[in-house]
């Protein structure tokens, strides 16, 4: 019973990864936005882009985190 | 825990020691942030006296070269504000920051090592210390002025109170979230490579035809997994390091 439920909160866990892949989609559309629009900020924007990425990514990571906490240390 | 892939997280204390009643054991992490702290004092030492210090530097030189002139661009970009002597001040203690999570985060990554900056223990002792030093900066530079940053300009005085609750809780949870950032990066990376490889070693002793040909799928994406944790790796590193300058920023120049 307890497991069952630790599974089922685990995978729970795991649908904030949706936010996170919009997240993250928005960063590199918003990128290739701006670069078509001016092609000449195109390595500045990449930089800024790379670090909206990092710290999507890491929300994402919580959530992992938080399912891999559920699973093996509870 | 035998199967748990937290298992690499394990702290064993190699040397134990007991001084009263603390437990003062010389652990893996300790001995792994000695590494890391020597490898990085190595290589700038065989950078700068023996052998080095050429006009024209070889790849080591370069390297080095390279962590050094990051970081003011970082800290002139950041920290830049009014005052011109801003930026001195602070370089050193961003160096500091970046040079050890950028040497010691990669250094994870080797198989069998063991990543210090996976604990959140050690993570949150280093926001925190830091966090605390920038309100002492804070309150250095601008005295009780510095209480000023919780209440936005232009605010109408019967909002006040809510709006400095409002800001006072985004700001102590800074403390918290850099550590949490990095720590949550390293153990997540490094659980999932773990799990991914072990289906894949699973697989390959199953003694199945059909897995044995399907076993390249999750060696890949191993490999690609890796390829991801080492930039992760590199750019919590750098993420960190501007977050710290951002909150420098915060506090040294008040809105």
């Amino acid at each position: 019973m307890l497991e069952g439920a630790k599974s089922m909160g685990a995978g729970a866990a795991t649908i904030a990864s949706a936010g996170a892949a919009v997240g993250i989609g928005n960063v590199f559309s918003s990128l290739i936005h701006s670069v078509a629009r001016n092609p000449s900020l195109a390595k500045q924007s990449f930089g800024y882009a790379i670090l909206g990425f990092a710290l999507t990514e890491a929300i994402a990571l919580f959530a992992l985190m938080m399912a891999f906490l559920i699973s093996f240390v509870f | 825990m035998p199967n748990s892939p937290l298992e690499q997280f394990a702290i064993l204390p190699l040397i134990p020691m007991h001084i009263g009643n603390y437990y003062f054991s010389f652990t893996n992490p300790s001995l792994f942030m000695l590494l890391t702290l020597s490898l990085v004092l190595l290589l700038l030492h065989f950078v700068t006296k023996n052998g080095g210090g050429n006009s024209v530097p070889n790849a080591w030189q370069s390297l080095v070269e390279l962590i050094y002139d990051f970081v003011p661009n970082l800290v002139n970009e950041q920290i830049g504000g009014l005052s011109g002597n801003v930026k001195q001040k602070f370089f050193p203690r961003i160096l500091v920051t970046l040079t050890f999570s950028l040497f010691r985060n990669p250094q994870g990554m080797i198989p069998y090592s063991f990543t210090v900056t996976s604990h959140f223990l050690i993570t949150l002792g280093l926001s925190f210390s830091l966090f605390i030093g920038i309100t002492i900066v804070g309150f250095q530079r601008n005295g009780l002025h510095f209480f000023s940053f919780l209440l936005p300009a232009g605010v109408p005085l019967p909002l006040a109170p809510f709006l400095v609750l409002l800001e006072l809780i985004p700001h102590c949870f800074r403390a918290l979230s850099s550590g949490i950032r990095l720590f949550a990066n390293m153990m997540a990376g490094h659980s999932s490579v773990k799990i991914l490889s072990g289906s894949a070693w699973t697989m390959l002793c199953m003694n199945n035809i059909l897995y044995f040909i399907g076993d390249p799928g999750p060696l890949f994406i191993v490999l690609a997994l890796t390829g991801l944790e080492l930039g992760v790796a590199i750019s919590q590193a750098h993420v960190s390091t501007i977050s710290i300058c951002i909150y420098l920023n915060d506090a040294t120049n008040l809105h």
